[in-house]
């Protein structure tokens, strides 16, 4: 059929073309009509940014020491500095702490070791475990007093318990300061807000550190159904009774869950993280039942296959094109294009430290890196352009690349 | 330059979401000198993807209308080629599968008017010849459409009134208004409405004319994505304007719109750096420019809120990601685009985006159907998407949010169970939930909206190119978005943004016209 064989009318020819002829009247007429206010609501936005504040002033209510090498800080919102209410989370996730250390601009991220109740409360805690020669860690011992001003991200990460996937048994794998997202899940656990039961796997290597354990031990009293916990000592004597001896594996693993149906959530070391998904692989756990937090920053890259030789011992430069200016910097092979940037007084935006957030997503204009390889969070169309994530991204050649601005997200 | 700018340029585009990023391209390719400023660390907007875990997820796009194959393209296709952006296109099996259990109904759609009518007739005998009529005439539309486009808004009426009467006569009305003149059986309407949901106005006001130039489009063109995500599309669209000398920054939010009597100056960022210019094309929200960006605020003009409170707001979205563990044969699988409704009614179905109880419509698309080693093998990549009215989302609190969001993805999942008889619980290796905060936390969405405001017929396409001149209430600022004159969709934000930069440089020729006379 042509155009002029078909004849449609809707109310009658000249009513249709006067409707026609007044649709721009007839919308004028409307928009007079309405009232000249501004919106009246922005709840979703702003349900948004309660939920994902672009940062968080917070300041220490609390310091406890856990264990010998490790401290728990009580954290609230600081209201003097902006912050009226501390963002709700799920058991598992993690705040980014930015702070300036010794001049240098650092994130790191600390999993929330109390329960999202406890935020409705007001309180966040994080549990540090000193390492030896750190970097933060040794700042954190000589300036986190009750009173100081620190600044978090929202919650973040992917470790977290989903109805929808999940099985209602879960079993935590955790060794040494990995145990802190699970004493959050327990807590939530005991308290009714998962339904779903946690069984603690979690591997110490020294009994004088052994994070949480009174809680654990009432918490495992007071709800048998919903929590328990095994320990498992890597130290030469053991005198705790009721413990594993040696390093978490696979048959450790087996004695205490059922491969064939709990859900694993995985935090720990690199080196344990590592070996323990190949012993669950090999129990033949697929990976819908195993959940693993972010591998964290790679401290010896030279350790994986497929790392250039050499690599870790060289420097290279970096030429970097900031806002308005272009300079050069020396970066050490062993350490992530991210530290190189901090080391050099830049404020890079970055989060997780383990390339899965993609705060620090930034173009390489020029160069190789290396990218580890539990560690590629990257979209295919970004490693395709250039991108990379220089928290997880090594130099194995001079660089050149453009910095990012710190990604302001509002709600 | 006076000493209270940082920078100057002949245009500032504030937001990189679809509008932006052909605006932007397209003054960068007429020699103008550009900045696009972006909040996000990433350009796209809704145009988007995350990982998680082995997955790379697609944020938003289900198809994209009027791409064309390469030797045969729509004018989107037209576009990326005009502009010079390169993207992998793939091409989407077939129109959809609408499923609507409460009525039996379970149909397969192809791509192609004929064999659309064809099915049709199949599936509702009889149709054929007001379905036939339907296609003719929404044939009709497009072509009035592309004649009006390429007229700039000056058309000889009587070219309109001798070829395109047909359109002029129903372009005031809504799609149940012209499908009853059409005389289309309710059997085949029933089939043939299944793409309101792209458009989230239910029938009985949903203009006719954008539907008709929807489907047409679909039917003649097919539909496509990008291999690698619509970020594919949003860092083609980022490496072409970088080659064009555009600047860009990203994580950069722009706080105010300087206005002087009636006209832009400049902007502020959120940094605070002051940033000359006389032209701003905004992808943000129309909402929140004419609420919160504009400055002074005695310089939004009162038409210009009036007309927003004329106008609602369409939907925002909700959308259940699903990496599964097994391959979408393993899986029964079939289609790449699902729609299930648990009416017919569309009327019924809009209200129930007013609730955030068990949902009456989802959109569902297997990404492996179009794109099949988007995930790794014998795996799966599964999307199921909603509307909601922002209004549903009033009362909740953090502490609700997480449960109620797994709560819906629950009744998504069940259904959609229920509806293909599908088994999909016992493979969900990742799962995440965007809803209607998600699209706010990542795009500053006024309301967390992805579409823009309802296309009635009195807002409708039509209305809104007869005032564009009525509809520019400050000298120098537009709307390069799904809030703009093409109103909603991927395709309609990509082609406004393309537009009003083009008029953007008309009023920068003008500008120097009189200032040289
Ligand atoms: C998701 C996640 C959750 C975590 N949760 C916890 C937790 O709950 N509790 C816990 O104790 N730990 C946790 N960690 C580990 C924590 O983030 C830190 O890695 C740990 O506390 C060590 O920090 P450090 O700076 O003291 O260590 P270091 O090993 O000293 O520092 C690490 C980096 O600092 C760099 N560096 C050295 N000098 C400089 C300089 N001048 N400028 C810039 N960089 C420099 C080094 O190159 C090195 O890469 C978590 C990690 C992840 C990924
Ligand atoms: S900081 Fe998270 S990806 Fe680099």
């Amino acid at each position: 059929m042509t155009a002029k064989q078909l004849k449609i009318k809707v109310k009658g020819t000249l009513r249709d073309l006067l409707a026609f002829k007044n649709l721009a009247k007839k919308r004028m007429q409307r928009f007079r009509k309405a009232p000249a206010t501004r919106y009246s609501s922005l709840h979703v936005n702003d349900l948004a940014a309660r939920l994902h504040p672009a940062s968080q002033n917070l300041v220490i209510k609390e310091v406890r020491d856990e264990t010998k090498s490790s401290r728990t800080f009580t954290l609230a919102a600081d209201r003097e500095a902006g912050t009226g209410e501390i963002a709700y989370f799920q058991a598992g996730q993690y705040l980014s702490i930015r702070e300036t250390v010794e001049g240098c601009a650092i994130t790191r991220p600390y999993s929330i070791a109390s329960s999202p109740a406890d935020a409705l409360n007001g309180f966040y805690e994080i549990t540090i475990r000193k390492t030896d020669k750190g970097f933060f860690t040794g700042h954190v011992w000589e300036h986190w007093k009750v009173g100081r001003k620190v600044v978090a991200s929202a919650p973040m990460g992917q470790m977290f318990y989903s109805p929808l996937r999940d099985s209602r048994r879960i079993v935590a794998v955790a060794g040494g300061s990995g145990i802190t997202p699970f004493r959050a899940m327990a807590r939530e656990i005991c308290a009714g807000g998962i339904d779903a039961s946690l069984r603690l796997i979690y591997g110490c290597s020294d009994e004088g550190d052994i994070m949480f354990i009174d809680e654990f031990r009432e918490m495992a009293k007071a709800h048998p159904d919903r929590f328990s916990f095994v320990l498992v000592m890597s130290c030469d004597e053991v005198t705790l009774e009721g413990c594993e001896k040696g390093f978490i594996t696979g048959d450790i693993i087996a004695r205490h869950s059922d491969p064939g149906s709990d859900s694993y959530f995985l935090c720990g070391p690199d080196l344990m993280y590592d070996f323990v998904t190949r012993e669950l692989v090999s129990l033949g756990v697929p990976l819908r039942r195993l959940r693993r937090e972010a591998y964290g920053e790679i401290k010896n890259p030279s350790r994986f296959t497929g790392y250039p030789s050499g690599a870790e011992g060289k420097t290279y430069s970096i030429v970097v094109h900031g806002r308005g200016k272009t300079e050069t910097i020396t970066a050490r092979g062993d350490e992530s294009v991210l530290v190189a940037l901090e080391r050099a007084r830049y404020a890079p935006p970055s989060a997780c430290r383990s390339g899965e957030c993609q705060f620090c997503r930034t173009l390489l204009l020029k160069g190789d890196v290396w990218v580890g390889p539990e560690s590629d969070g990257r979209r295919e169309a970004d490693r395709r352009n250039g991108y990379i994530h220089p928290c997880a991204s090594f130099p194995v050649s001079d660089l050149e690349l453009e910095l990012p601005t710190a990604g302001t997200r509002e709600g | 330059m006076d000493n209270r700018w940082n920078r100057e340029y002949d245009a500032v585009v504030v937001g990189a979401g679809n509008g932006g990023m052909t605006a932007s391209t397209q003054l960068a390719l007429l020699g103008k000198r550009v900045l696009l400023l972006e909040q996000h660390n990433i350009i796209g907007g809704f145009s988007t993807s995350f990982v998680r875990g082995r997955f790379e997820f697609e944020a938003s796009l289900h198809e994209l209308c009027d791409v064309g194959s390469s030797e045969d393209p729509g004018g989107v296709g037209e576009l990326f080629k005009e502009l010079g952006v390169e993207v992998e296109w793939m091409s989407v099996p077939e129109a959809y599968r609408l499923i609507v259990p409460e009525k039996n109904l379970n149909v397969v759609m192809p791509f192609g008017v004929s064999e659309y009518i064809d099915a049709m007739e199949r599936y509702v005998p009889g149709s054929r010849p007001a379905v036939t009529k339907f296609m003719d005439l929404a044939d009709e539309v497009m072509r009035a459409l592309q004649y009006l486009a390429e007229s700039k808004g000056n058309p000889d009426r009587k070219v309109l009134m001798g070829e395109y009467g047909n359109f002029m006569r129903t372009t005031a009305y809504s799609l149940d208004q012209v499908c009853d003149a059409v005389g289309v059986p309710k059997a085949a309407r029933d089939i043939l409405y299944a793409y309101w949901c792209y458009l989230g106005v239910p029938t009985s006001r949903l203009n006719f004319t954008i539907f008709a130039a929807m489907i047409n489009r679909y039917l003649i063109k097919g539909a496509y994505i990008p291999r690698y995500r619509s970020t594919e599309m949003a860092l083609a669209f980022e490496r072409r304007f970088r080659e064009l000398g555009g600047t860009i920054e990203c994580g950069t939010r722009v706080e105010k719109i300087l206005v002087e009597k009636g006209s832009v100056t400049g902007i502020v960022t959120a940094s605070g750096e002051r940033i000359k210019t006389g032209h701003v094309l905004c992808n943000a929200s129309l909402p929140r420019v004419y609420g919160e960006m504009v400055h002074p605020e005695s310089e939004v003009p009162e038409m210009a809120l009036r007309s927003m409170n004329a106008r609602s707001v369409a939907g925002s979205g909700f959308v259940v990601f699903l990496g599964l563990d097994a391959s979408p044969d393993e899986l029964g699988l079939k289609d790449y685009s699902y729609f299930i409704y648990h009416d017919t009614d569309t009327d019924a179905l809009y209200d129930g985006l007013y609730r955030l109880g068990r949902p009456t419509v989802q959109a569902a698309v297997c990404l492996n159907r179009a794109v099949p080693d988007c995930s790794p093998p014998g795996t799966t990549i599964m999307s199921i998407t909603c509307l909601y009215k922002p209004e549903a989302w009033k009362d909740v609190e953090p502490k609700d949010y997480f449960k109620l969001k797994n709560e819906l993805a629950g009744y998504f999942i069940d259904d959609f169970e229920a509806a293909t008889g599908c088994s999909i619980r016992g493979h969900i290796e990742e799962i995440d939930i965007a809803a209607p905060p998600t699209y706010a936390r990542y795009t500053g969405a006024y309301q967390g909206v992805i579409y823009g405001y309802e296309v009635d017929s009195w807002d409708s396409l039509m209305p809104r190119m007869m005032m564009m001149k009525d509809d520019i209430y400050i000298k120098g600022l537009r709307f390069a978005s799904g809030w703009g004159f093409r109103c909603i969709g991927y395709s309609s934000a990509l082609q406004c943004g393309r537009t009003e930069a083009l008029l953007t440089s008309l009023d920068m020729d003008q500008e120097k016209g009189g200032a040289a006379s």
